[in-house]
């Protein structure tokens, strides 16, 4: 059974899990890995600290499988818990934070119509946030998140997630759009 | 294009930071390290025990001791009542002595005023 992380994922699954059944917890890991995994790297930069990250959220959560109420309490659980544990990460290892993206174009989605400089150049930028406003970044942006939510999963009021929100947009765009002038500048 | 840019940034963002897929194999090596068995959750339960006397615990304590002073301060009053009865009563017992006394003096007074000594007494004094 395969299922994403965007389909609707029925709580029966969330109920076998409970019951001892691996095979639906394989199932709904198989659903979220791929934003847990993606949280820890967009965080982290580095491959092999966004593994370990989400292997460690799937651990806690195959721990804490009963107080799961829902496949949505799920979404929300795996996030929050992504995102936090990704902060305090940083604060324990702050030299990841300003390290130089490496993988970058492997951190970027893997659309062929993207353009990989610029999605570098993207990836940089964020790396170059402050932990809370890249995770409020990412949960808003990668995992489409409302204002509400994001607040609660990282515990913070809503109006500093909205003034992280459009900081981060301000100075992402400013220097995006510098980014692309040079370009332009630059062609023939 | 770069006007373009700057207006679609939110949806050009999103469509960037789209989630990628885990490592291949990811949920096997995580499977492997999963324990055989999953631990029951009797953490559950503490809470639910432990709750009642952390929520009540404070205000439990305020209310006994607002009884307790309470009850203190109505022992001292009533203590203190009751000396001061006790002295009224003894202040009320050395007041009619003293009238008693005075009535005494008064009627030896009153005595001699009335009943002067008799001729053979002045006699007896000359």
């Amino acid at each position: 059974m395969t299922l994403s992380a965007a389909q609707p994922m029925p709580d029966s699954l969330l109920a076998q899990a409970r019951a001892g059944d691996r095979t639906a917890f394989a199932t709904l890991v198989r659903a979220h890995q791929g934003s847990v995994f993606s949280i820890g790297l967009r965080m982290l930069s580095r491959r092999d600290a966004a593994e370990d990250l989400a292997q460690d959220v799937f651990l806690q959560l195959y721990r804490k499988l009963d107080s799961i109420e829902s496949a949505e309490h799920l979404k929300f659980w795996l996030r929050r818990v992504a995102a936090n544990l990704a902060i305090d990460w940083l604060r324990r290892l702050p030299y990841s934070a300003t390290q130089p993206l490496d993988e970058s174009a492997e951190v970027a989605t893997q659309d062929p119509e993207d353009d990989p400089l610029m999605s570098r150049e993207l990836m940089r930028l964020l790396g170059e946030l402050a932990p809370h406003p890249r995770a409020v970044m990412l949960l808003r942006y990668q995992e489409d998140r409302d204002v509400a939510e994001i607040a609660a999963m990282l515990d913070m009021p809503v109006n500093t997630v909205k003034s992280h929100i459009k900081r981060s947009l301000t100075a992402l765009r400013g220097q995006m759009i510098g980014a692309k002038l040079v370009d332009c500048e630059e062609l023939p | 294009m770069t006007e373009n840019f700057a207006n679609n940034f939110e949806k050009e963002l999103r469509r960037r930071l789209a989630p990628v897929d885990a490592p291949e194999g990811f949920t096997e090596r995580l499977m492997a390290a999963l324990p055989a068995e999953r631990a029951p959750n009797v953490v559950a339960f503490v809470p639910k025990v432990a709750r009642p006397a952390r929520q009540f615990g404070v205000p439990a304590a305020l209310a006994a001791s607002l009884l307790g002073a309470v009850l203190f301060g109505m022992h001292v009053a009533n203590e203190r009542a009751l000396r001061e009865e006790r002295e009224g009563i003894a202040a009320s017992q050395q007041l009619m002595q003293a009238l008693r006394v005075t009535s005494q003096k008064l009627d030896l007074a009153y005595e001699a005023v009335n009943n002067p000594p008799t001729t053979g007494d002045e006699e007896n004094r000359s």
